[in-house]
């Protein structure tokens, strides 16, 4: 009986605040978003930074995508078939998918999609393994590949530069050139280089119906908003001076202090995004003394990650040195290394080190300049020198991208793979791609990986991946951080992910 | 008057030639790789080369600055790394919202700045005269990023007067865009109005010292009228010059203000390509700004000889 006026009185309760959110969707308006930067490109295809997916994971979709855990489930394809041997996946596709420009979507134009981002795509380990891509029907797409991938669904489904459906005609334009006509619930408007880019809701778009709600980039994507407007401040006071004066409604990220004041405003909702990326240190092993394994070992040994945390990132990070995000099947628990200034100095002494400048590269984010500056400080306890170059971001990336030359330490946010899996994750230490020289035995646990099929067998690898990352010192992993982002509090059912989604949210 | 013109015209061929030789020198020397902007913070080297090669930028300098100048005879600037459009477009779509701005400010400057010179030399060493050289100073101190950072919290945020930034077109809807634009040009015009003020109260004294004033004075003609037409016409050919110099000043400072104001015009287009190294915009750009230096300082010249008939430009 008890039970039964419990329940009673929660259904009252339920009525009279309006029983959650499905009641009180609101169709109309235009949300602007301030955010840091243009992004380079429209064409999905040709980019993959952060700023474009924002936009382009709007009007573009995939054949997998990412659920709200990361995994990769259906989007535009309504399932697959992997032969016994796993190299052929059949991908059937939902039917009646327009395109913006009115055109049904058909095999032929996921074909020539995935041709040319085979060609060209801006991430091309995600399509490496693929041997040959045809339409099996009009509504049908096979894939074959060159060797087993038990990554290749999530592959397929990265939101990194994504692989987006584009028409055919599209498709066959050179990077860069495709206009953006995609299939996504959003249609493009226009694109004003440095002021902003508008997209409307597309009224075409039929929501798959395999899904009742939004789930990550796949889902329900049903959209309320007549427009959005994506517009670039790169003055982090325009923005939150914009915020504040209703010219527009979410400023993608903000800082701590600014976060803090904000709360008392009853206008805004402070929406912490934790984790957004990991902290990572890297060292060159190609040359100098990044190649001695006793000197990375003496750097990870000083290093205090609670305090290098704490001040970078002082109200939002979180010591997870896991190199997948919590949450994952995958993420190890890792306990987080201990500043070690004994153990360091004697590593130091073991290691070729002879007080010379260690040149340490970072890009001019603020937080990433207080990263690389507590660890200077860190690393002169035990007696080491840094010279710390500090460059904006083209600058940074093309010493450390560019040549074996010009650096011994490096330090970035590592965002994207930590949130897609282990593979993305262990990719960038494939081949010594992060680290500029190979580690075999990182190179044989990621082909393992890649050719397990069953997830035990998988997080054993991964484990044996973490402990490589961490015996030999290829990297040390410092922990996650996170951003601020800040609504109004008119916008209703926002929920934070790898960009800030327009489906599913209302103006109230 | 023409042969002049002409002269001048042909003479300003190599200072711009010198302008774009130095931009490529400087882009040369500066470290950067526009490919970058394309990827995340992540990105892998065979990423990065990969956009390298779809940008054409794996190719070496000379030859793509060969090809820039072959393409400039043409009239053609090139095409953007990153705007997916020609140089010579996104600057034409940007000129009008820099060139209302930065007209703006030089029309209030110049007013408000030789107003107040004219009045600090007619009370010469009275209060009005400590009071607007105070205020000239101020506003010659103040870095336009701050006073503009200033301005959106004060009366933006504080007291909601103006919006905090952005731009609306003239032929969208004037109110808003006089409402936009009048943060930005306050800001922009404080510093030029300060310069001004300055200059226009040493000529302005000078002038007012000398026997033909006196004489005007002598024969009983009123006191503005000897103010106005006879100091501040014979004033007017190094307040003339300083405006020419400040042209130069209010595009430079409209690189800032636009910045903070986030305004879409040519300083914008100019620090964006910058930051993103996006070559083809950065050499389009100056040339372009370099080009509307040297015509405003012709016509300043041209300007000398309708002030001063005794300026002769043959």
């Amino acid at each position: 009986m008890k039970k039964t006026y419990l329940t009673l009185a929660m259904s009252a309760l339920l009525l009279l605040t309006g029983g959650g959110p499905a009641h009180a969707q609101k169709k109309g308006g235009d949300v602007v978003i301030a955010m840091t930067a243009a992004p380079p490109s429209l064409d999905p295809h040709a980019t993959s930074a952060q700023v474009a997916r924002n936009v382009n994971l709007h009007m573009f979709e995939t054949l997998y995508a990412r659920d709200e855990n990361a995994r990769p489930v259906p989007d535009l394809a309504t399932g697959v078939t992997v032969s016994p041997d796993g190299l052929t996946y059949v991908f059937n596709l939902r039917q009646g998918v327009k395109f913006h420009n009115g055109k049904d979507m058909t095999s032929a134009d996921v074909v020539a999609s995935l041709e040319r981002y085979r060609k060209a795509g801006a991430s091309p380990a995600l399509v490496a393994a693929i041997s040959s891509v045809a339409a099996s029907g009009p509504n049908q797409v096979t894939i074959k590949l060159k060797s087993v991938q038990s990554t290749f669904l999530g592959n397929l489904s990265s939101p990194r530069a994504p692989i987006a459906i584009m028409p055919s005609e599209e498709a066959a334009k050179d990077m860069g050139k495709a206009d953006p006509i995609g299939t996504g619930p959003f249609r493009f408007v226009e694109f004003k280089p440095d002021s902003h880019v508008k997209i409307a809701r597309f009224d075409g778009y039929k929501p798959n119906p395999a899904y009742k709600e939004r789930d990550g980039f796949a889902g329900a994507k049903v959209v309320y908003l007549d427009s959005v407007t994506f517009r670039f401040m790169p003055e982090a006071g325009a923005r939150d001076a914009a915020l504040q004066t209703g010219q527009v409604q979410i400023n993608e990220t903000t800082d701590g202090p600014t976060a803090k004041r904000l709360r008392g405003n009853p206008n805004l909702q402070v929406i912490p995004v934790l984790p957004w990326a990991a902290m990572i240190l890297k060292f060159n092993m190609a040359q100098g003394i990044g190649a001695d394994l006793n000197f990375r070992r003496a750097v990870a040994q000083s290093l205090n990650l609670e305090e290098i945390m704490a001040v970078a990132y002082a109200d939002i990070y979180r010591l997870d040195t896991s190199w997948v995000f919590a949450g994952s099947a995958y993420h190890t628990g890792r306990t987080t290394p201990k500043q070690d200034l004994v153990a360091a100095k004697a590593s130091l002494a073991k290691s070729a080190y002879k007080g010379e400048k260690v040149t340490f590269i970072v890009h001019n984010d603020r937080p990433t300049v207080d990263t690389a500056t507590v660890i200077q400080q860190q690393l002169a306890q035990i007696g080491v020198t840094v010279d710390l170059k500090v460059a904006d971001w083209p600058t940074t990336s093309k010493i450390g991208l560019g040549s074996d030359e010009g650096w011994n330490l490096w330090t970035h946010g590592f965002g994207i793979e930590p949130y897609e899996g282990p593979a993305s994750s262990m990719s960038h230490w494939v081949k010594g791609q992060g680290q500029r020289k190979a580690d075999p035995m990182i190179d044989s646990i990621f082909d393992r990986f890649n050719s397990e099929m069953i997830v035990n067998a998988q997080q054993r690898l991964f484990t044996d991946f973490e402990k490589q990352m961490n015996d030999q010192v290829i990297a040390v992993n410092m922990g996650n951080f996170g951003l601020f982002q800040v609504a109004t509090t008119k916008l209703k059912n926002f929920k934070p992910y790898r960009i800030p989604r327009m489906w599913g949210v209302w103006l109230d | 008057m023409g042969r002049f013109v002409l002269r001048r015209l042909l003479a300003s061929i190599p200072a711009l030639f010198l302008v774009s030789l130095i931009t490529f020198g400087l882009l040369w020397l500066v470290p950067g790789d526009p490919a970058s902007i394309f990827l995340d913070t992540s990105a892998t080297a065979e990423e990065l080369a990969r956009v390298r090669r779809e940008l054409g930028l794996d190719r070496p300098f000379l030859i793509r600055m060969g090809e820039w100048y072959l393409r400039l005879l043409q009239g053609d600037l090139g095409t953007s790394l990153l705007l997916n459009r020609s140089v010579t477009s996104a600057i034409f779509e940007r000129l009008p919202v820099t060139l209302s701005l930065t007209a703006l400010a030089f029309f209030f400057a110049v007013l408000i700045g030789v107003a107040a010179g004219v009045v600090a030399a007619v009370r010469h060493g009275k209060a009005a005269d400590q009071g607007m050289m105070t205020l000239a100073l101020l506003g010659l101190s103040i870095p336009e990023f701050w006073l503009g950072l200033v301005l959106i919290w004060s009366v933006a945020v504080l007291l909601p007067i103006f919006p905090a930034g952005d731009y609306v077109a003239f032929a969208k809807d004037p109110w808003q865009w006089a409402r936009h634009i009048a943060l930005p040009t306050f800001t922009l015009a404080c510093v030029q109005m300060g310069f001004v003020a300055r200059m226009a109260r040493s000529s302005m004294l000078e002038v007012l010292g000398q026997d033909f004033v006196r004489t005007a004075r002598a024969k009983g003609l009123p006191e503005p009228y000897v103010v106005l037409r006879h100091g501040l016409v014979n004033a007017m050919v190094p307040i003339v010059t300083v405006m020419g110099i400040m042209v130069g000043g209010l595009l430079g400072g409209a690189v800032v203000i636009e910045q903070v104001f986030s305004i879409p015009g040519m300083g914008r287009l100019i620090i964006g390509a910058v930051l993103s190294r996006d070559f083809p915009v950065i050499q389009g750009g100056l040339l372009f700004l370099a080009l509307i230096y040297l015509g405003v300082n012709l016509l300043v010249d041209l300007l000398y000889a309708v002030i001063d008939p005794r300026v002769r430009l043959e």
